[in-house]
C-alpha cells in the first residue's frame, strides 16, 4: 500500500530513470495529489460549511462575518414551525412510502416473470416495458396535470404518488429483473419437484433471495421521489399540500434575503436524507450507481 | 421442456402465470404513462388553454416552434448546457478518481466528502447557489474580493453572459462525486498488470492514464456521458429555482420553457398547453435518441464484468 501503486509509484524493476524515479519526486507528487484532492474537498464541502454555518447566525451579522459571533440554535425551531415543516416533512414522507410501495408490490412480480418465464411475446413487452424509461417526465407533465384533474386528486398527495409510479414501474423492472436473473434457476426447479407451485416459487424461494435487489430499487426510488421537484411543484397547489421540495422553493418569495431562515429551513429539508444515507452509506453508494448504470 | 410434454395445453397455461405477475405492473404502466404519453402527442397537434374545448391544428404548434425565436435560443441553450456538463461531469471525475486510485492513503474519506452533494436534491442544491451567486453580500463574490480577486466578482445569475456558466458550475458541483464513485469502481478493476507493463514501457503517469486506463474502462465512460446527455436534455429543477430561465430567457432551456408556457412563471396565466407539449414532444424526441444509444450500449457484455457495484 505504502510503495506499490498502480499509477504514480515507480516500478523497482525498471532501471531507467525516464519514469518516475527519485523518492523526492514520488514524495513530491504524492503531496500534489492530496493538495488537489483537498481543495476539491474545499470547493465540494464550502457551500454546505456556509449553509450551516448561516443557519445559526444571528439575522443582522449574516453578511458581516464568516464564522458565527454567537450560535443561534433558535433560528431552527423558529423555521421548523413558521415554515409549517412538520407537515411538509410529513407530506413527503407519505408520498415516499405510497410511491415506493406501489412501486415495488408492481414491479418486483413483473420482473422476476420476465426473467424466469418463456412465453409468447416477452420481448415485445419487455421492450415496451424499457421503452417508458425512456419519457423523460417534462412530456407526461401536461397530461398528467390534467388526468389528476379529472379524478379530482389534483392538489392530493396520492395523486402526486400515483404520477410517480409509471417512470417507477419501468425503471424498477428493468433493475430488478437483472437482479432475478443473477438467481440460480436450479433453486425454483428443486422446489417445483418439491411439490412448490407457481406463486410458491416465486414468494418462498425468489423473493426472499430478492432483498439486496429490492433494497436497491426502495434506496433509488425513495431517493428519486423525496428529492423530486417538477411534478410537486406543479400538482400540489394548496401551501399545506406542499413537500418538502416545493415548500422550501415557496419559502424563498416570503423569506427573500433573510438567509439564516433560508438555510435553517434547507437544512432541515436535508436532515432525513442525509440521516439514512449516513445509516446506509454502502447500499446508498453502491444502489445508486448501479441503478445508474444497469438502469 | 420437460414440463410442456407432460401438459398438453401448455402453451396457455405458460402464458397465464407470467401475464398474471406481469399484468398489474403493466396495467399501471399503460394508465400512468402510455396514456399520458399518447395524450400528450394528440396535445401537441391541438390548441388549448385548458378551459375551453381544445381545437385541432395540425402541425400548427410545430410549425409556430420553427418560427419562435425563444424556443431556438431554449434549444441552444440545451445543448450547450448538455455538451458542457457531459464533457466536464466526464473528464473532471475521471482525472480525480485516477488520483484516488493512485495508491493514496484516505481515498475512502475523499470519496464520502465528494458523494454529500449527490444526495442533495437538485431545488435545494440550486436555492443554496442562488444563494451563494447573490452579487452583493453572496459568499462566491465575497471570496473572491477576501483573497484578492475582487475584479473577478460578477452577477453570477442576474447576467445574461454568466448565468449559464453558472448553472453549469452547480450541475458539475452536484454530481462530481456520483460519477467519480462510478469510475472509482471501475479504475479499481484494471488489471495492476497493465500498469506495471506500461511502467516498465517507460510510460509516465500521464500516458499510463491516456494508453492503459481511459481505453481499458472505455465503455464506462461512455456510459457516464450518455447518462449526463439525457440528464441535461431534461433540466428543470435547478434552473426553475435559481433563475426560472432569466434574465430574460438567458437561461431557459427546454424544459424551462415549456414550464413557462404551460404553468407560467408563477401561477398560471393564458397557459397554451398544445404548444407547450410539442415542446414535450421535441424533449421526448432528443431523448429517445439518445437512450437509443445507451440501449445499444447496454447489450455489450464487457459492461457488466467491468463494475462491481
Amino acid at each position: 500500500m505504502t510503495t506499490t501503486t498502480p499509477a504514480i509509484a515507480p516500478i523497482s524493476r525498471s532501471s531507467r530513470t525516464t519514469a518516475v524515479g527519485a523518492p523526492w519526486q514520488l514524495i513530491f507528487m504524492r503531496s500534489l495529489i492530496y493538495v488537489i484532492l483537498t481543495l476539491i474537498v474545499i470547493v465540494e464541502a464550502f457551500p454546505l460549511l456556509w449553509m450551516l454555518l448561516t443557519s445559526v447566525k444571528d439575522t443582522h451579522e449574516v453578511f458581516n462575518t464568516f464564522l458565527p459571533t454567537q450560535f443561534r440554535w433558535d433560528n431552527f425551531p423558529r423555521v421548523w414551525t413558521a415554515m409549517n415543516f412538520p407537515v411538509h416533512l410529513a407530506n413527503s414522507l407519505y408520498v415516499t412510502c405510497l410511491t415506493v410501495g406501489l412501486v415495488v408490490l408492481l414491479a418486483t412480480p413483473a420482473a422476476y416473470a420476465f426473467a424466469r418465464y418463456r412465453f409468447p411475446g416477452r420481448e415485445i413487452v419487455f421492450y415496451a416495458f424499457i421503452g417508458a424509461m425512456m419519457i423523460p417526465p417534462q412530456a407526461i407533465l401536461i397530461p398528467m396535470f390534467q388526468f389528476l384533474k379529472s379524478l379530482h386528486m389534483l392538489n392530493s398527495l396520492t395523486g402526486l404518488a400515483l404520477s410517480f409510479v409509471g417512470g417507477g414501474i419501468a425503471f424498477s423492472v428493468f433493475l430488478m429483473r437483472t437482479f432475478f436473473l443473477s438467481l440460480p434457476r436450479e433453486l425454483g426447479d428443486a422446489a417445483r419437484i418439491d411439490g412448490c407451485n407457481d406463486f410458491q416459487v416465486f414468494w418462498r424461494v425468489y423473493l426472499p433471495l430478492a432483498r439486496p435487489g429490492i433494497a436497491t430499487v426502495v434506496i433509488i426510488q425513495s431517493l428519486y421521489t423525496w428529492n423530486e421537484f417538477m411534478f410537486s411543484n406543479t400538482f400540489l397547489t394548496s401551501p399545506q399540500n406542499k413537500t418538502v421540495q416545493s415548500a422550501v422553493f415557496q419559502a424563498v418569495g416570503q423569506y427573500a434575503t433573510d438567509y439564516t431562515a433560508l438555510c435553517s429551513g434547507l437544512i432541515i429539508a436535508l436532515v432525513p436524507v442525509v440521516v439514512v444515507y449516513l445509516v446506509l452509506q454502502r447500499q446508498f453508494v453502491s444502489g445508486l450507481t448501479a441503478g445508474a448504470l444497469k438502469g | 421442456m420437460a414440463e410442456r410434454l407432460r401438459n398438453p395445453p401448455s402453451r396457455l397455461r405458460s402464458l397465464a402465470v407470467p401475464a398474471l405477475f406481469i399484468a398489474p405492473a403493466g396495467l399501471a404502466l399503460v394508465l400512468l404513462m402510455a396514456v399520458p404519453m399518447a395524450d400528450a402527442v394528440a396535445l401537441s397537434f391541438q390548441n388549448w388553454n385548458g378551459m375551453k374545448p381544445p381545437t385541432w391544428v395540425g402541425f400548427g404548434n410545430y410549425v409556430r416552434l420553427a418560427q419562435d425565436a425563444t424556443f431556438f435560443r431554449a434549444l441552444w441553450q440545451t445543448v450547450y448546457f448538455t455538451v458542457c456538463t457531459a464533457v466536464l461531469q466526464t473528464i473532471l471525475p475521471l482525472l480525480i478518481a485516477s488520483l484516488l486510485n493512485s495508491g493514496i492513503r484516505g481515498s475512502t474519506v475523499f470519496r464520502t466528502l465528494y458523494f454529500m452533494p449527490v444526495i442533495i436534491s437538485l431545488a435545494i442544491s440550486g436555492l443554496l447557489w442562488a444563494m451563494l451567486f447573490e452579487p452583493n453580500f453572496g459568499p462566491v463574490n465575497t471570496v473572491l474580493r477576501f483573497v484578492g480577486l475582487g475584479g473577478l466578482s460578477q452577477l453570477w445569475l442576474a447576467s445574461p453572459t454568466t448565468v449559464m456558466p453558472s448553472v453549469i458550475l452547480v450541475s458539475v458541483w452536484q454530481s462530481l462525486g456520483f460519477y467519480l464513485v462510478i469510475f472509482f469502481a471501475a479504475l479499481q478493476a484494471v488489471p495492476k498488470d497493465l500498469y506495471e507493463a506500461a511502467t516498465i514501457d517507460g510510460a509516465n503517469a500521464w500516458r499510463r492514464f491516456i494508453n492503459v486506463t481511459v481505453p481499458t474502462i472505455r465503455p464506462v465512460i461512455v456510459i457516464v456521458v450518455v447518462l449526463n446527455t439525457i440528464n441535461g436534455i431534461k433540466v428543470f429543477d435547478q434552473i426553475w429555482v435559481m433563475t426560472a430561465g432569466g434574465p430574460d430567457y438567458a437561461s431557459a432551456t427546454l424544459g424551462t420553457y415549456l414550464y413557462s408556457i404551460a404553468f407560467g412563471a408563477m401561477g398560471a396565466s393564458n397557459s397554451r398547453l398544445g404548444y407547450a407539449a410539442a415542446i414535450a414532444i421535441i424533449i421526448l424526441l432528443l431523448s429517445i435518441v439518445v437512450s437509443m444509444v445507451q440501449i445499444r450500449l447496454g447489450r455489450r457484455k464487457d459492461i457488466d464484468s467491468q463494475i462491481e457495484v
